[in-house]
């Protein structure tokens, strides 16, 4: 009798399973993982990246973009820490993780030769440009830190009025800040009528005063910032209280300030209050206060997933959800191309992201594309300018000149 | 000239914030040989709540800066009652671990709040254009933080050498047994101890938050950008904290000032303060003003 | 001594030299005996998931450099807020080779063992410098003059291009007798490598404290003007503390250089001096296997509270902030309540369970 209870049980387990083994066989789950600084050091920037990251992906599985298929993407908080980075690593590894997103640059550049090993592809929420030095599997979302430098630096070419513009760096004390400094002293080297001045590492200043005016009595008109909000907004605190800061751009005896991709956005002016006014931006994102259908679909996406008013406009949370929807295109056209989806295969089909099938995510302001030689995905940039407290874009995307020269 | 002369006033300037923030980890530590490590977030603390207190609750500034300053004495109180008062008595290392334990859980608090990773920064109220004279200019904001600093301080000096609460806590930071048999509550010293760290911990969290904008990083740092300050000026005298923090200032302005961008050096406004202090160390190990302990064997 | 060499109800030393014996019964020299065994079968029987191999060796890596802290701290009850500048010492000789010969150099890949010893010193050597302010300096004044060398260690790295100014420096794969050790074999590779070196390090420490060195360094603790009179010389003994905490701390750091395969200044900051005090004094400061234990609880409370904010995160909708604070917020918790409620950490609850079990049946 006990037997048969057994046995009859098991013929129902089989029977159930039967049933539903083949449904599951058919609805696949790819594994993707992210690691990134959610606490600790950089978390106003890695707060609402994950957000972007984590209600794409829920979008995409919500309204069956992948068919059956489903993405699950296990985020992880690494406090800025690469070690707890490289086990996160090795955990998604385990689990069989098909893509990879990282964060910082010290982490990139810390597991570059693990992505090596395991033929990873890796898009890291860090544009250093020696990110991809010596490595195969990393691609950047956007343009590099050089390559924004080198345009900001090129625009200040074409629009200084008298003279050879004569020019200050601003930066990070660390290879983030450090990464575009000899990139742009090359591109001078190859021919950009410029003068670098001065390079200034900041510290946790309390007052910029003396630097302002020194650079100001060496005749640097332009400073270059490659670091974080917080400096910058002390710095233009203080330019604005001198009344140092240009009303228009290049005004002779001022100073025009202007920075790359983790200088702006939506946190410097909420930093620096209005003495953030005319300050200039690049990065490769749309902004949400100008009407596009990338801001439209940005703006959709937090609302869905009750995101707040600040993370919905941030540009990192643009930056998270343009990083999803790239991992998210490689996987439907791998699928569409009858292919399995393997990490090798993703990566031929991130390499083979170019010509006619450049991906338009629209949250950004060109399409991503990729090749063998080329792993930076947006290469045009927008400049944007601080006016009545929101960033809006002046001028088109440009695609900086320099940064083949070099 | 006028660079010098910038420099010199900058770094007085800077090295008076220094010396407010120094102020709340001196005034622990005189009173119950403490080494606060979670000063830094008392100091964001004190910050965010004058700016929800302000922009939130819509209070302005005159009124919201004394009632943070009071909510964070409160605070910082209930911080003392809960975590450190059944340490008395314990070992010097296990009482700098809790307050690295609380500086952990301080952490985690503020993150459960917008106040860990978004930005924020006050509503202008002073005037923007700087007082200049003679080519050297200050900031407003710069300037009424040099002088809450030197009432708060001035106030502190009053309040240690006259008053009878202020004269039983020396009494109790030179021995508590004997402060305790002439019926002096050193558990209430203790907690006053640290509810005043916490006043002057508020007041230059809002000084700092509305010099840098308020980062809750940026905020934090400042825990430990004024231990080179403290270890300065001796560890349990105000006088050096204040006289140290404007070393200190001087010697960062200077250094970036001058030493940045020359013979390739770069940052050493960061680093140069360690530095020197080492130096001094060796040469004066309490400190320029602590109090030189005799030892008995 | 008892007459059984077994079980020992209570101490029956009738010399000085009974009482400083390592093993007091046979039954603690089998239990040891049977503890390594485990320790070094295990990985036949059972196999981890290389996530978890990683965590072992990381606790390892931590074990190393927390006996250092415990020698300087603990044992001779120095405060050090710069440990962690000892340990990227160590993993900065390794990187500074692989700078100077190239990263596949035979030195690095094939004499391994030569450099992690070589690292060791480096950071003894070290370790003395700082500890120089020793002759001079006391207490809290002195745990901020290894806070300054902290900073400077620091910037020093991120300033110098020898050093790919912070960035990571990539190390190179060892080659053991059997050819080089492979990505699938890397963690289990250095899980023996490390173990070994912890025997080695954890019976050369105990030794050590046996001998009237060790003990020089307890009386300097607990009162260094006795233990001047009584013909030691307190800062020397201070300098020399440092410099066996160098010593270990470096030794460490030429591991974990090699075990992460590559060197950046993020994972020596002043955050990891300070987890290496929280974990020296959970395990129990002043004790070798409070060495062990503080490691072991510190990242494995780690890794819990990762699960569980994980887990928080996913049943709980929208409450990302939730779960991301949870981490600070335990881990502060932790800390805290063990200095409450067991200042004495770990090594205590071990030291009370064996009291327990000696005695038994009788209560304790």
């Amino acid at each position: 009798m006990k037997m048969n209870r057994v046995t009859s049980w098991m013929f129902l387990l089989a029977a159930v399973s039967m049933v539903t083994l083949p449904v599951h066989a058919l609805a696949k789950e790819y594994k993707l993982g992210l690691s990134l600084a959610i606490t600790g050091p950089t978390s106003d920037a890695g707060n609402p990246y994950s957000k972007g990251v984590e209600d794409y992906f829920q979008f995409v599985n919500d309204t069956k973009m992948l068919g059956e298929d489903t993405i699950n993407c296990t985020i992880r908080d690494d406090q800025y820490n690469n070690d707890i980075t490289k086990r996160n690593f090795e955990d998604f590894l385990d689990q069989g993780i098909v893509f990879y997103l990282n964060y910082s640059t010290g982490s990139t550049l810390a597991l570059k030769k693990d992505f090596e090993e395991e033929k990873m592809p890796v898009i890291p929420a860090s544009f250093h440009a020696g990110n991809l030095v010596d490595s195969n599997y990393i691609f950047l979302p956007i343009a590099s830190y050089s390559a924004q430098a080198i345009g900001l630096a090129e625009y200040v070419v074409k629009n200084h009025k008298e003279g050879t513009p004569k020019v200050a760096m601003f930066i990070h004390p660390s290879a983030f800040g450090r990464g575009p400094v000899e990139d742009l002293q090359k591109a001078v080297g190859a021919g950009l009528k410029m003068e670098i001045v001065e390079v200034v590492e900041h510290g946790k200043d309390l007052d910029n005063t003396a630097m302002l005016q020194r650079l100001v009595s060496k005749g640097v008109q332009y400073v270059i910032s490659q670091t974080v909000q917080s400096p910058v907004a002390t710095m233009l605190k203080d330019a604005s209280s001198l009344g140092l800061v240009a009303k228009s751009f290049g005004e002779a005896g001022k100073i025009t300030f202007l920075g790359c991709h983790y200088t702006g956005g939506n946190d410097l002016v909420a930093l620096a209050g209005p003495a953030a006014e005319s300050f200039y931006w690049t990065t490769s994102y749309i902004v949400t206060n100008e009407p596009s259908p990338g801001a439209t679909a940005q703006l959709d996406l937090a609302k869905k997933y009750n995101r707040d008013e600040k993370a919905a406009n941030s540009h990192n949370y643009a930056n998270g959800m343009m990083v999803a929807q790239v991992a998210t295109e490689v996987i439907k056209r791998c699928k569409a191309k009858g292919k399995e989806v393997t990490k090798e295969n993703l990566y031929e089909e991130l390499q083979a992201m170019n010509g006619d099938k450049a991906f338009s995510p629209g949250t950004t302001v060109g399409p991503v594309t990729y090749s063998k030689t080329d792993h930076a995905g947006v290469d045009s940039l927008q400049l944007y300018i601080v006016k009545g407290g929101v960033f809006k874009s002046t001028g088109t995307p440009f695609v900086p000149e320099y940064t083949k020269k070099i | 000239m006028a660079y010098l002369f910038q420099l010199i006033i900058s770094g007085v300037v800077v090295g008076s914030i220094y010396a407010l923030s120094a102020l709340g980890f001196v005034l622990i530590y005189k009173s119950s040989r403490v080494l606060n490590i979670a000063h830094g977030q008392i100091i964001a603390t004190g910050a965010f709540i004058t700016y929800a207190l302000t922009v939130w609750a819509g209070i302005p500034i005159y009124i919201s800066f004394p009632i943070s300053m009071v909510l964070t004495f409160f605070l910082a109180m209930s911080v003392e009652r809960i975590f450190l008062r059944r340490l008395i008595g314990e070992p010097i290392i296990s009482v700098i671990m809790v307050t690295i334990g609380l500086m952990s859980i301080l952490d985690g608090l503020i993150y459960l709040t917008p106040f860990g990773t978004e930005n924020f920064s006050f509503p202008p109220f002073l005037p923007t254009t700087p007082i200049a004279f003679a080519g050297v200019s200050i900031s407003w904001t710069q300037m009424v933080g040099v002088i809450v600093t030197f009432t708060m301080i001035g106030a502190f000096s009053w309040f240690f050498k006259k008053s009878t609460l202020g004269i039983s806590m020396r009494a109790v930071s030179d021995d508590q047994l004997a402060s305790m048999s002439i019926g002096i509550s050193v558990p209430k010293v203790f907690g006053l101890a640290w509810a005043m760290a916490g006043l002057s911990a508020a007041a230059a969290g809002g000084i700092i938050g509305n010099i840098t904008g308020l980062n809750f990083d940026t905020l934090h740092a400042f825990g430990i950008v004024v231990f080179p300050v403290v270890i300065l000026g001796g560890l349990d005298s105000i006088l050096g904290a204040v006289v140290a923090g404007i070393i200190m200032g001087l010697i960062q302005q200077f250094a970036s000032g001058y030493l940045d961008g020359n013979w390739g050096l770069n940052g050493t406004g960061e680093v140069m303060p360690y530095i020197i202090l080492l130096i001094i160390l060796l040469f004066k190990p309490h400190g320029l003003f602590g109090i030189h302990e005799i030892e008995r064997v | 001594m008892s007459a059984n060499r077994w079980l020992a109800t209570g101490n029956y030393f009738t010399s000085y030299r009974e009482e400083q014996r390592i093993f007091f019964t046979s039954l603690d020299r089998t239990a040891m005996g049977l503890l390594l065994a485990v320790l070094f079968a295990w990985p036949f029987f059972l196999e981890l998931d290389n996530k978890y191999m990683l965590v072992i060796d990381n606790i390892l890596v931590a074990v190393i450099a927390v006996m250092g802290l415990n020698l300087v701290t603990g044992f001779a009850g120095l405060i050090s807020i710069g440990h962690a500048a000892f340990v990227g010492i160590g993993a900065y000789t390794v990187a500074s080779f692989s700078r100077m010969l190239g990263e596949n150099h035979l030195l690095l890949s094939h004499g391994w063992p030569v450099m992690i010893i070589l690292a060791g010193c480096m950071g003894a050597v070290f370790g003395a410098l700082v500890g120089l302010p020793a002759l001079r300096l006391k207490h809290l004044y002195l745990a901020i003059a290894t806070l300054s060398f902290q900073m400077i260690f620091q910037w020093t790295i991120n300033f110098m291009n020898f050093f790919n100014q912070g960035q990571t420096i990539s190390v190179t794969r060892v080659t053991w007798v059997t050819g080089q050790v492979s990505r699938s074999q890397h963690y289990m590779f250095w899980y023996y490598a490390l173990l070994v070196v912890i025997v080695l390090c954890g019976f050369g420490v105990r030794n050590l404290l046996r001998t009237r060195y060790g003990r020089c360094l307890v009386a300097v603790r607990d009162n260094d003007r006795a233990a001047d009179a009584m013909g030691m010389h307190p800062g020397f003994t201070k300098v020399y503390a440092f410099a066996l905490a160098g010593f270990l701390a470096g030794v460490a750091g030429a591991l974990h250089a090699y075990l992460y395969r590559g060197v950046g200044v993020e994972s020596f900051t002043l955050h990891h001096s300070i987890s290496y005090l929280a974990m020296a004094i959970v395990g129990g400061l002043g004790t070798l296997h409070g060495s062990f234990w503080g490691p072991l609880a510190i990242k494995l409370l780690d890794l819990q509270v990762e699960q569980l904010s994980e887990w928080v995160g996913a049943h709980v909708t929208a409450a990302t902030n939730l779960a991301t604070a949870l981490r600070p917020l335990s881990f502060g918790l932790v800390i805290v309540l063990f200095l409450m409620f067991e200042p004495r950490g770990i090594a205590n609850w071990w030291r009370i369970a064996r009291s327990y079990v000696k005695l038994w049946p009788f209560r304790y």
